[in-house]
């Protein structure tokens, strides 16, 4: 049986993106809605030869600029990416850390690799040079609660914290979880979202063996085309997105300006397969539907969706007739992933956060690179240009490797 | 490079001290390095070096100059 409760509306006061389509959520929104071929998607040396050898990265930005050394060296790449999205996420919401109750800030954030990419130097140093040779740092930097236990030392969080891991939902579970956070009362402010960044030989070579990846070598901006019927895999990309979320009471007591808000959440688990969803996409269906049930809409209340829309053949046949099944035919549907990659734990704080905007703005990005329509997926793909629209009610789902499903429901 | 040379580059590089905090009294703590930092640096400096400082005794309470001579009984001459 289902306990039902009152929706609880969170507020939106606040946006950090740091992506391959932008630094900041300024940048990151202007590319998707006005390009469709992705600049931040290059060969890499890391990955000379696999059968995927490129990845969207963020090569400009110069975190020891933006954070000094001696912040900067007690992270990995995700967690720096993290504090930097934190920040920005923060400055939005007109949040000063000096003068809130810091106990009652919370901190949520997803990542499904971590420091993968230190572990991985370090088994090299360890292999090549022996154990007195290892950083002692392996296990701080490494873990995936390590992005938010940097941004609560950033900005002086002292409120509960935790990292989130359900691979490539983490980031919408994370925003999920700080929406029952807040809805429990045990914080007033919570900053959530996802990081990631695995530019790691290890994982893509792993990645390529499991024929995940897309291996259009020839042509890297091409390769990631959610929903396109030629797609063959997903790209991996790196980026953080971060949410200012409030209680209600407490946004509007310091007159904060409210973007949107979180509404709903569900979550469900396919207990299927390690890496294939359920291929009736039963649990991404119940996630999604009690979501909509939590947030008190119907399916047709919902104007658009930011689709997971990996580019893989399965995924997205899977999740389009799911939003088809849930929704009907007549919401907007996106995947920016063609212009961020998919950042994997990330990608459900950045991809909320350009839902947030999109409902902001009343437009949907379009999903590049999608050009031959797949006859297999029922749904209003949005592509070509940004699509101006009236909507009032927008879904984000995501699903991850191991059957984590999650849904969140955004209104105006 | 000698041993202050060596020490003095990490400390800046790696862990971004300024380079005027940096003076033999100044104790490793007030640069805000703790027991990790140490045994970073430690392994840092080994590494720079190709010597073994297993044996010696660092604390955050120890000043740059101690940290330095240590170094230097551990190089061969």
């Amino acid at each position: 049986m289902t306990a039902r409760q009152e929706p609880f509306s969170a507020a939106v006061t606040g946006l950090g993106l740091v992506t391959a389509a932008g630094v900041g959520a300024k940048a990151t929104w202007h590319s998707v809605t006005q390009e469709t071929v992705p600049g931040g998607v290059s060969h890499q040396a890391e990955l000379a030869d696999l059968p995927c050898d490129f990845m969207y990265t963020i090569p400009d930005l110069d975190t020891t600029e933006l954070l000094g050394v001696a912040t900067q060296r007690l992270m990995d790449r995700f967690s720096q990416l993290a504090v930097i999205a934190a920040r920005e996420a923060l400055a939005d919401a007109g949040l000063d850390p000096e003068s809130w109750d810091s106990s009652r800030v919370a901190v949520v954030i997803g990542s499904a690799h971590g420091g993968l990419p230190f572990y991985d130097q370090q088994h090299v140093a360890m292999a090549g040079r022996g154990a007195r040779r290892v950083s002692p740092k392996l296990a701080p930097l490494t873990v995936v609660n390590s992005a938010a236990s940097s941004v609560c030392m950033d900005i002086g969080a002292q409120g509960p914290s935790m990292g989130v891991a359900t691979a490539c939902s983490s980031g919408t579970v994370a925003l999920g979880t700080a929406h029952q956070l807040l809805r429990a009362g045990v914080c007033d402010i919570a900053l959530a979202g996802g990081a990631e960044s695995v530019l790691s030989r290890l994982l893509i070579a792993s990645a390529c063996q499991m024929k995940a990846v897309s291996t259009r070598r020839d042509d890297p901006a091409a390769a990631c085309r959610p929903f396109d019927a030629g797609r063959d895999g997903f790209v991996v990309g790196e980026g953080a997105g971060l949410l200012v979320l409030e209680r209600p009471e407490h946004a509007s007591a310091r007159r904060a300006p409210v973007r949107a808000h979180i509404r709903g959440y569900g979550a469900s688990s396919d207990a299927y397969a390690a890496v294939a969803p359920d291929p009736e996409g039963n649990g991404i269906e119940r996630a999604l539907r009690i979501a909509l049930a939590d947030a008190q809409v119907q399916g047709r209340d919902v104007g658009h969706v930011n689709a997971h829309g990996t580019s893989t053949v399965v995924n997205d046949r899977v999740e389009a007739t799911v939003l088809r099944r849930v929704l009907g035919d007549h919401p907007l549907v996106t995947s920016t992933k063609a212009m961020t990659g998919h950042a994997l734990g990330a990608a459900g704080g950045i991809e909320t956060a350009l839902t947030v905007l999109a409902l902001e703005q009343q437009l949907v990005p379009p999903t590049a690179n999608f050009e031959v329509p797949d006859p297999r997926i029922p749904i209003d793909i949005v592509r070509t240009e940004a699509r101006q629209a009236a909507f009032d009610c927008a879904v984000k789902t995501s699903l991850g490797f191991g059957g984590h499903n999650a849904a969140l429901v955004l209104t105006r | 490079m000698n041993a202050a040379e060596v020490v003095n580059t990490l400390l800046v590089q790696r862990f971004g001290v300024p380079p005027a905090d940096i003076t033999d009294e100044t104790a490793l703590r007030s640069l805000r390095l703790d027991s990790l930092a140490l045994e970073e640096l430690r392994v840092l400096i080994e590494e720079r070096l190709d010597i073994d400082l297993d044996e010696v005794s660092l604390t955050p309470r120890n000043t740059v100059g101690q940290l330095v001579a240590a170094v230097d009984g551990n190089v061969p001459a």
